[in-house]
């Protein structure tokens, strides 16, 4: 994972020699047309209105007219016959000035940024990651030297800036730094209370018990370990800790232990199964289970926020079709923790899945093939090679649904029952208590828990290697699960799959039923309402905005990957964290801290579609991110340092001997990406704007007004729609993906 | 180099937003089909387009306050009160007084004064699913909620989440005093089976026969047994208290002009009567002159509450209220 490993001489390419002439020369012209040619600012949400004053009145300024000399200056001293390095140092200082220059002007002036502003920005920023490589003090070519600015940059600009403005609310307050919101939200009986007063069993001293359990049980077990007795000493209070912690989530109300509780439960039990159905789809003997698996596994995932859980409740509820019907029961057990868990787990085990998947597929049987030639058993190679190989999957696969977990909003608002939740309580302080600060608070210990998860995942990982991807030929048969194991999985899928066919299915009964869960009289009125009302134009509207951020999510989450694992710059953990933030911030945060940082200023994109798809790039890149951060980690870097050796720039190395190779995993980020685009519904709730309508929001507005036919009948749309595109794409990636890589390694 | 050039260009050609054409843009919080009935009904009334954003009114209220320093919407269009009284005192909408004021119904209008316009009313009530009461008396008023038998068969928003709840806490502390309403409150607590989030979930959960009794707004009751639901609505004997919708002109609207005329056309008789017809909406519509929808809960037959909004739509009364029930009854075991 360490860029450490290059060794020094392998570095890409550097000019050791004189170029003739600096690469900046073409940014600089770049950042000139685009001052020249184009409005640099405009006048309000419109982008493009070509009044001939705007010209005028972006030109009019001195600040400006430094820019326009700065970005002369540096395409002038591009051509001036100097050592290399020294004339790359007078571009990036005259660089720097043009770039201090636009943005200052910006800040002063405030007015939204226009298609001027953005060409002479990216000129800008090509120029100086040029002008940064060719003096050395990047190591890398221009291409990795000005990714890193553009990387940096938007991170910044969408995550970091966004984020600051929202969490600053927390504390400060009506102008200056005010605790008693934050200290009044964390006593509150909403986010966490231990000793209730008002029933009569002591939560405390329960609590203490388990604690105290703990304590006695892990230093037992130390003891007759016979570690030191400081080893002794250290369990001891760690066991300590951790019975109080559990006694806390089981004995506690409120949202963190509910929260807490629901993470713990269901993020193991995700990660578990999705291992379970990679193995088996990868490694299976029944050639049916293997086929069915991809399409079933995946159904969850494609289903938009709300449907899915309506459909458990008519399936397990009160008065539910298993439940009532057929069990004679008569309980409301669905609603609460046992109800939002089960749900999430139907959700997070197909992305574990994926990761997984992903992980398994690029691993060298080799490796296994060689401990069964040495005696090893099934389950020994399982639990020796295989399990530690794919450490890095399970890491992603286990932080990603912890993450989902905590961050969840359609589950819990609907199945949530009495527990609070944090992630809805963020949304539900905000608008329910009209409290934006309360908000800010629920947000910032979330985004706590999250980052406790990431260093809990990077402690395990270590820094041990997982290369199995050499270069060298890879054969040899994949090792085959252990007999006993493959039946009992199996079994397990079995029933999953089961239980998935009958909650879409009644999902498609529903949007064909009079009144879902009353009158099951056939009509096709939802469908006639879908497509003569909003419905129809709406979805269209949805399909086009996640489209178009797919792309640019898989390519930057890429980009982002390779520079993390392969490079070493300044910065470098920035990069990494301020992306993962993104995702680990609950949505509905997200979107507020958009409208607050996007609404005025410089960078006005509120009521555009341009916000929803930028909300929705940067919200879906970092799972892009960790995909092919694990893939990454199983390709032996002598395969791109062969490339560079060969004098391919980083670009070429990239397309030519990664791209290939991540083929697979890249294709499952593109695909990850458009789908929960297409059924996002929490950081797009307050971004949509006449005109901009999403079919999530749409589907809340129904849910809400309790129009479940028609939710249905939308609900089975979305799903019979991204399961084509699902099918179709990963039939083309396999093709795709068995070309490249046989041709080129 | 020169192709991540081009490609910036193609790139940022995705920036390229539509221009706007003159029209008003609404924030719609009632019911989506009277949302979806409206726009065309005023085009064909004034020519003017119309766009709309569904939020329900407290997603609103923080979208307004969010886009406060450059608004988006010009019209607050239906939504419960409180939220519209929140956002005329923090100065996000302007109180407007249109033409047709004098048909308004006078005590709508002297309930919310002059902060924002009165669009329709509706009363608390019970939504009962027979079926699952088994046989058992339905409640007659609140005092039998608190009635053992019902053990968890009763639903009621939360008030930390929802404006319907704290209506609820509002009405029974001005029908029977603050100490008794929350001892009945408490009674109510041990036969809740769940408190929702959203103010016409408990209905919803009645309707799929999750409870036998929500406590929640009449006019939703009613509409979700107009769709079919096995629901019965009716107004508690000790009295009711109820919401006055709520029509603002927001502050700095960016087409002031049309937002003007949009709410002189949403008050007549004509346009309020697409509430019933087209918006599966029966609230009490504010204009006297607009005729009573036949399914629309009858107002007169109902002892309404002389409801205090003064008093008990401000931040302060209702935060204490509401801390008071979440400290004392919320954690309660049951």
């Amino acid at each position: 994972m360490d860029a450490s490993s290059t060794p020094n001489a392998l570095r890409p390419r550097r000019p050791a020699a004189g170029l003739a002439v600096s690469g900046a020369w073409l940014p600089a012209a770049l950042a000139i047309v685009g001052w020249w040619a184009l409005p640099i600012g405009r006048p309000n949400r419109p982008f493009l209105t070509l009044e001939p004053d705007l010209y005028a009145a972006s030109i009019g300024h001195p600040l400006l007219w430094l820019t326009l000399f700065a970005a002369v200056a540096a395409l002038a001293l591009s051509f001036l016959p100097v050592p290399t390095a020294r004339r790359a140092d007078m571009v990036l200082a005259v660089g720097v000035v043009a770039l201090a220059s636009v943005v200052a002007w910006f800040m002063i002036s405030t007015t939204p940024f226009g298609m001027g502003a953005l060409l002479v920005l990216a000129g800008l920023v090509m120029l100086l990651g040029n002008a940064l490589s060719e003096s050395g003090r990047v190591q890398g070519d221009a291409f990795i030297a000005s990714s890193i600015l553009f990387v940096s940059l938007f991170v910044l600009l969408f995550i970091l800036y966004p984020l600051f403005t929202v969490l600053r609310s927390s504390i400060y307050i009506d102008g200056r730094f005010d605790f008693s919101v934050f200290l009044r939200t964390m006593q509150h009986p909403l986010f966490f209370m231990l000793g209730n007063d008002r029933s009569a069993v002591d939560e405390v001293a329960l609590t203490l018990r388990w604690s105290l359990a703990g304590l006695i049980g892990f230093a037992t077990f130390a003891l007759w370990r016979r570690v030191r007795w400081t080893a002794v000493l250290a369990r001891a209070v760690l066991g300590g800790a951790l019975g109080f912690v559990l006694g806390a989530l089981i004995y506690g109300n409120g949202a963190l232990p509910t929260s807490l509780l629901l993470v713990s439960i269901v993020a193991p039990t995700a990660t578990l199964l999705g291992l379970a159905f990679a193995l088996l789809g990868q490694r299976g003997r029944l050639g049916a289970v293997r086929r069915s698996l991809d399409v079933i596994s995946i159904l969850p995932i494609i289903t938009p926020p709300f449907v899915l859980a309506f459909a458990m409740i008519f399936l397990l509820g009160r008065r539910g079709l298993v439940t009532y019907n057929l069990l004679d029961m008569q309980s409301s057990w669905i609603f609460g923790i046992p109800g939002v868990a089960l749900a999430q787990i139907l959700a997070f085990t197909p992305i574990a899945y994926l990761l997984l998947r992903g992980s398994l597929s690029s691993l060298n049987p080799a490796l296994e093939e060689a401990a069964q030639t040495l005696g090893a058993g099934p389950w020994v190679t399982l639990r020796t090679i295989t399990w530690p190989l794919v450490r890095p999957g399970l890491a992603a696969a286990f932080l990603l649904s912890m993450i989902e977990s905590l961050a969840d909003f359609g589950n819990p608002i609907i199945l949530g029952g009495n527990r609070k939740y944090m992630a809805t309580e963020v949304y539900l302080s905000l608008t329910g208590r009209f409290n934006p600060n309360e908000a800010a608070v629920y947000g910032a210990v979330l985004l706590l828990m999250v980052l406790g998860a990431f260093f809990l995942q990077r402690w395990w990982l270590g820094g041990g290697s997982f290369v199995t991807v050499t270069g060298k030929p890879t054969s040899g048969a994949l090792a085959s699960i252990p007999r006993g194991l493959e039946v009992g999985l199996t079994v397990v899928l079995f029933v999953w799959t089961v239980f998935v066919a009958a909650l879409y299915l009644s999902i498609v009964v529903g949007s064909f039923a009079q009144l879902w869960g009353v009158n099951y009289t056939f009509t096709l009125r939802h469908y006639q309402d879908f497509f003569a009302g909003a419905g129809w134009e709406v979805f269209l509207f949805t399909a086009r905005v996640a489209a178009i951020s797919a792309v640019p999510a898989m390519l930057l989450g890429f980009l982002v990957a390779y520079l993390v694992a392969r490079q070493r710059f300044f910065g470098r953990r920035f990069v990494e964290f301020g992306s993962l933030l993104s995702f680990a911030t609950p949505g509905t945060v997200m979107g507020v801290a958009y409208i607050f940082a996007f609404n005025t200023g410089p960078v006005l994109l509120t009521a555009s579609a341009t916000i929803i798809v930028i909300a929705l790039v940067f919200r879906n890149m970092p799972v892009a991110i960790r995909a092919a951060v694990a893939g990454l980690a199983q390709i032996d870097p002598s395969l791109e340092e062969a490339s560079t050796m060969l004098r391919a720039r980083s670009l070429t190395t990239m397309r030519r001997v990664l791209f290939p190779l991540l083929i697979n995993t890249l294709v499952t980020g593109l695909i990850f990406a458009f789908v929960t685009a297409m059924t996002a519904v929490s950081q797009v709730i307050f971004l949509v704007s006449p005109g901009n309508q999403f079919a999530t929001v749409l589907l809340l507005g129904w849910v809400d007004q309790g129009q479940l036919g028609r939710a249905a009948a939308m609900g089975t749309i979305l799903i019979v729609s991204l399961l084509l595109v699902i099918v179709v794409v990963l039939q083309l990636a396999r093709m795709l993906g068995a070309r490249m890589v046989g041709v080129r390694t | 180099m020169k192709r991540l050039a081009i490609l910036l260009i193609a790139a940022s050609a995705l920036f390229l937003g539509q221009a706007q054409a003159q029209r008003v843009n609404l924030l719609c919080s009632p019911d989506l089909a009277w949302c979806e009935a409206l726009g065309p009904a005023f085009k064909e009334a004034t020519g003017i387009d119309l766009e709309f954003q569904r939020l329900s009114s407290n997603d609103g209220l923080a979208r307004l306050r969010a886009e406060a320093a450059n608004p988006i919407f010009d019209v607050w269009f239906g939504g419960t009160g409180d939220p519209h009284l929140i956002a005329f005192r923090e100065g996000l909408t302007e109180f407007y007084e249109p033409s047709v004021w004098d048909e308004i119904i006078q005590d709508l209008k002297d309930q919310v004064g002059g902060t924002y316009i009165p669009l329709y009313a509706g009363a608390l009530g019970f939504v009962v699913n027979e079926g699952v009461l088994e046989g058992k008396p339905m409640p007659e008023g609140w005092r039998d909620l608190t009635d053992p038998m019902y053990k968890g068969l009763v639903a009621m928003s939360d008030p930390n989440s929802s404006g319907t709840a704290y209506t609820v806490i509002a009405t029974l502390v001005q029908i029977f005093g603050e100490e008794e309403a929350f001892e009945i409150l408490a009674g109510m607590h041990q036969n809740m089976a769940q408190y929702t989030s959203s103010g016409s979930g408990p209905g919803q959960l009645a309707g799929r026969g999750e409870v036998a009794i929500g406590v929640q707004f009449m006019h939703d009751g009613v509409k979700f047994a107009a769709q079919g639901f096995p629901l019965v609505t009716y107004a508690p004997v000790e009295g009711t208290g109820y919401e006055i919708g709520g029509l603002s002109l927001v502050k700095n609207a960016p087409n002031r002009d049309a937002a003007i005329a949009f709410i002189e056309w949403a008050l007549t008789p004509e346009a309020q009567m697409i509430a019933a017809e087209q918006g599966d909406s029966y609230q009490i519509q504010s204009n006297r002159n607009t005729p009573v929808a036949e399914l629309a809960p009858d107002l007169s037959g109902i002892n309404l509450i002389d409801y205090d909004f003064d008093t008990y739509g401000t931040p302060e009364v209702k935060e204490r209220l509401v801390d008071r029930w979440t400290n004392e009854i919320f954690p309660t075991p049951r």
